[in-house]
């Protein structure tokens, strides 16, 4: 997943609320029009116009006068009938069944099993309530219909409006009561899933279970891969939950005067001949994201070794990305894209790293973040920045040497002709190709001060907030390629400033924040497609239009046109040409004969092509509300996106209520 | 079309808002309840093709505080008349003006009351939840309302099973609670779709006795029916519809009046003085003179058979109610 756009609720609100009207709007007109038809169908052509104008007459006091408290009562009958139709119950029981033996087939050998745990409990959930949701509002209004109770309804003071808003109400309630239950039960079963610890393997749980690390080949004789710097003996746990750690004892080495590491974890205290102090410290190496905590009690051969409870596995990390990406070719002019090097991604720019011959390259990626101030960033002496670039090599080279990058900081001076800028020195580093990789910045920088005439003004180590970002907030991070013939690939969203985690309690209520918007529209669709289909065919539409909405994205893309109305993205054609290619047996890449039934077959096939287009903006983007990504990867849910998900929500509800207000109000109710 | 006088409205004064046409139409009688005028309804398929004329053009005038019988066979068009009277349906052409509203505006129905044809209710509620439900859709005070449901309950005897979901209640427990739910709001106009079918006599009795008790309250009925006995039992005045179209409409006493023959009752004359009348007719010229004892109907039978029984119970003589009566002879 990638999101290239971040659209700020504000900038995104106000076009949003004029596309809402308009859509309204064309759907009034197009409803009057449509209602007119039938109306003169029916009753000839003049009357009809006394019927339409009575409908819309009617309907501002059916507003107006919708009562709250006939829509509670309405919302008590359906809960009732929700709960005494057993449906909630059966949804239930299947989650818990889902649930109490889910585990045994999850997780196993996986390095990062909180993924496949939070995904399976999203993902479950999001479809038992989405299909409970359809079920109750699907059947609730046609059975009343077919059972005719809705007579002794309609002929007590009841408007449409509160048939319609009392059963989303009592719906949405039931709903609601049973997805935070769900999430509840959840968030404790991942919990619970996840939760562990290990025991040293080897005789005792002292340092009797350790072996001496070769320090010749610097390398671990249980995995053979490279131990960490100053690591002296090495352990293993025993497996549990599926996996195993390594534990290592490093030398921490601190001069007299420096203070004590402030942990548990020191299981000896050598006094070296240099005078310094050496600490050796035992530590549980991680595997996916998660740790144990390793406390020592007592000191020396006998101390006794104990791992803590799993740690890392919930997290919500907040990104915080760059407002402008630029990239600048080799010359050292702006360009829009970077430099060109074939179809690699559509999304990246490619940063030049010079050649043999020219070596001197101006080729580079600023990114300009805003707002940079500390106290947005954990409480760490390094701000961490993620990373995840893309390598073009144009040459071979060392295939096993990583491609070397280049970062600098700038200030951005607000006035830059009078305002001194500050400006780091580059510091190099080893790409992690196409993996997420955490680069500590430290807080202080060594850099110059460079007056707005280009002089030097003083060198010196500077304060990433106070003089880099300074008042404004503003920096500059400038990626370079520091190898010849190579390029470094990146785009918007491949690097972040990572800010202060979030409560994970706090993130996963946003993702079901977005489960629940789903189930609200689901709801509101079953009840508004009841008021003028029968059950099989509402549960048929909404399936359809759910379809729709989890891929609208992908149906944008597949029936993207161009201003000829040509197809953008698939070669071969619409559905009637690709139709008559599979049939005739021509290949894609050949050009149908021009004459008639071709000029036919492309005005058919734009026609298609274009009421798709318009189906993917009808139909509601579940995908914009689906947050199980964020969750599942460990990321904060922007809340931007999530104000967005419930404004759409919103425009969705009230459409809906007035789609199944006219067609309620307009149908005759007894046969 | 006949007309006739309608029968004379009690006096009540309304304490209800008066509806809107009440305010603005200076034609408008507060004697009037209903009023349909040119009432046409024509069923279409979903072409929009004719599928069945169900009413046409009726003319019909309800005044307030009398009990309107609608009569005909089945498919007659009572039940559609009903309908549009509710809102229920919209007239093909004509209308249709309930308590001085349109028939399809909803404000009317806070001052009526409907019992359907078959009680058409929540299977999954109980009888108290159901008479909740209902009145909480009208503008009564919570208190008010938890009383109204006890009184109901009791009103239709119903107190023994009130806990008990409606998927339990037999078919006349349902039209029971049928009747309690369209008088939940205290109406001003109670419409009752063949109120009395699925009710074994004695309910059909009580059916009867609490439409006669409302009219007394000062409320106006409209029933319709096509069991004629009850309909000659209850009504004031009588629609009888056939094939969509009125066809009769006036006061039952009148209708059914029989005139040029005269009937005369009396008690305790003795078989020998049966011939002695019958010339003294004969004398006066009347004609196809019939002297013998009155037939009671099944209905009085069965009820006084049911009413003893619940007094004395136990096994009672064949026969019995025959003798009780012996000696009431009639003449016509």
């Amino acid at each position: 997943m990638y999101v290239e756009s971040f659209p700020q609720f504000s900038e995104w609100f106000l076009p949003g609320l004029l596309l809402f009207l308009a859509v309204i709007l064309s759907g009034a007109v197009l409803g009057l029009f449509f209602g007119y038809l039938v109306a003169a169908f029916r009753h000839g052509p003049f009357e009809a116009f006394y019927v339409v104008a009575q409908v819309v007459a009617e309907a501002v006091p059916d507003f107006l006068h919708t009562s709250p408290r006939r829509v509670v009562a309405m919302a008590r009958l359906a809960i009732k009938e929700a709960l005494r139709r057993r449906v909630v119950l059966v949804t239930f029981a299947i989650f818990a069944l889902t649930i109490l033996f889910g585990s045994w087939f999850m997780g196993g050998g996986s390095e990062k099993p909180e993924q496949i745990y939070v995904n399976f409990v999203l993902w479950g959930t999001q479809m038992l309530v989405l299909l409970m949701g359809l079920l109750l509002s699907a059947f609730s209004l046609p059975d009343d219909i077919k059972n005719k109770t809705i007579y002794t309804v309609v002929t007590k003071p009841v408007r449409s409006t509160e048939i319609i808003l009392g059963r989303m109400l009592g719906f949405a309630t039931v709903g609601t009561l049973l997805l935070v239950l769900m999430g509840l039960i959840s968030y404790f079963f991942v919990w619970r899933s996840l939760d562990h610890s290990h025991l040293l393997v080897g005789p005792s749980q002292t340092v009797a279970a350790f072996t001496a690390v070769d320090t010749e080949t610097q390398r671990s004789t249980v995995t053979g891969k490279r131990v960490s710097q100053n690591a002296l003996y090495e352990a293993a746990t025993t497996r549990d939950n599926d996996h195993w750690h390594r534990l290592e004892i490093i030398a921490d080495v601190r001069s007299a005067e420096d203070p004590k590491p402030d942990s548990q974890d020191v299981i000896r205290t050598i006094k070296r001949a240099d005078g310094k102090i050496e600490y050796q410290r035992v530590m549980c190496l991680p595997v996916g994201n998660h740790t144990h905590p390793v406390t020592v009690t007592g000191e020396g051969d006998n101390a006794q070794i104990t791992l803590g409870n799993s740690v890392g596995y919930f997290r919500a990390r907040v990104p915080i990305y760059c407002s402008q990406l630029t990239f600048y070719n080799r010359e050292g002019s702006p360009s829009k894209k970077g430099t060109n090097v074939g179809k690699e991604s559509k999304r990246r720019g490619y940063v030049d790293g010079g050649s043999a011959s020219n070596r001197s390259t101006l080729s580079r990626a600023t990114f300009s973040f805003d707002n940079v101030r500390e106290n947005r960033f954990p409480d760490l002496d390094f701000v961490p920045l993620d990373l995840t670039l893309g390598v073009y090599r144009s040459y071979k080279g060392d295939i096993e040497k990583r491609v070397i990058a280049g970062l600098q900081f700038e200030s951005i001076a607000d006035k830059p002709d009078v305002e001194n800028k500050f400006i780091s020195e580059v510091i190099e580093f080893e790409t992690n190709e196409f993996a997420v990789q955490t680069l500590p910045v430290p807080k202080k920088i060594v850099g110059r001060v460079v007056a707005p005439d280009g002089s030097l003004v003083e060198e010196g180590a500077y304060d990433l907030f106070d003089d880099f970002a300074g008042e404004n907030g503003k920096l500059l991070i400038v990626l370079s390629c520091r190898d010849i013939n190579q390029y470094i690939g990146v785009g918007k969203s491949d690097a972040y400033l990572r800010g202060q985690d979030q409560a994970y309690w706090w993130n996963f209520l946003k993702g079901y924040i977005g489960i629940w918007c789903q189930l609200m529209i689901m709801i509101a669709l079953g009840v508004a497609l009841s008021t003028f289909l029968g059950s099989p065919l509402v549960m048929l539409s909404a399936v359809a239009v759910m379809i729709v909405g989890f891929n609208s994205v992908f149906i944008r893309k597949l029936a993207e046109v161009d201003e000829q109305g040509n197809l953008i993205n698939e070669q071969g054609g619409g559905p009637i040409e690709s139709f008559v290619r599979v049939v005739t047996q021509q290949n894609t890449m050949v050009e149908l004969d021009t004459g008639f039934f071709d000029t036919i077959i492309e005005k058919l096939d734009y026609l298609l092509v274009s009421m798709l287009q318009m189906l993917t903006y009808l139909a509601p983007n579940f995908g914009q509300l689906n947050f199980s990504n964020y969750l599942v990867h460990g990321y904060a849910v922007d809340n931007n996106q999530l104000l967005i998900g419930i404004a759409t929500t919103g425009a969705f509800l009230m459409g809906l209520t007035l789609l199944g207000y006219f067609c309620l109000k307009t149908r005759e109710i007894a046969k | 079309m006949a007309t006739d006088t309608p029968a004379p409205s009690p006096p009540s004064e309304s304490t209800q808002t008066p509806g809107r046409l009440e305010q603005s139409n200076p034609d408008y009688d507060p004697n009037v309840v209903i009023e349909a005028q040119n009432l046409t309804k024509i069923y279409r398929d979903f072409w929009g093709r004719q599928k069945v004329r169900a009413l046409n053009a009726l003319d019909l005038e309800v005044r307030k505080g009398e009990i309107f019988g609608l009569l005909g066979p089945n498919g007659s068009g009572k039940s559609t008349t009903i309908k549009l009277m509710l809102g229920l349906l919209f007239p093909t052409s004509g209308r249709a003006i309930v308590l001085g509203q349109n028939a399809t505006d909803v404000a009317k129905n806070e001052r009526i009351g409907y019992l359907p044809e078959e009680s058409y209710l929540y299977k999954f509620l109980n009888a108290e939840e159901t008479l909740d439900f209902y009145g909480r859709l009208f503008d009564i005070p919570a208190k008010v309302r938890k009383e109204r449901v006890q009184e109901l309950i009791q009103l239709v005897g119903l107190e023994k099973a009130k806990r008990r979901q409606l998927r339990e209640y037999s078919k006349g427990m349902t039209r029971r609670i049928g009747l309690a739910q369209a008088l939940i709001n205290d109406p001003e106009l109670i419409l009752l779709d063949e109120p009395t079918s699925g009710l074994d006599p004695l309910g059909t009795r009580d059916m009867k006795d609490m439409i006669l008790k409302l009219r007394d309250q000062g409320k106006t009925v409209v029933m319709c029916s096509h069991l004629l006995a009850d309909v000659e039992d209850v009504c004031d005045r009588i629609a009888i519809l056939f094939q969509g179209d009125l066809k009769e409409m006036g006061r039952v006493d009148s209708l059914l009046k029989v005139s040029g023959e005269t009937q005369i009752t009396a008690e305790n004359i003795p078989e020998s003085a049966h011939e002695e009348i019958r010339q003294l007719i004969a004398k006066h010229g009347g004609q196809n003179v019939v002297v013998d004892n009155p037939r009671t109907t099944l209905e009085d039978l069965f009820l006084n058979i049911v009413r003893e029984s619940e007094d004395r119970p136990g096994m009672r003589p064949a026969g019995a109610a025959a003798e009780k009566k012996p000696s009431s002879d009639q003449t016509h």
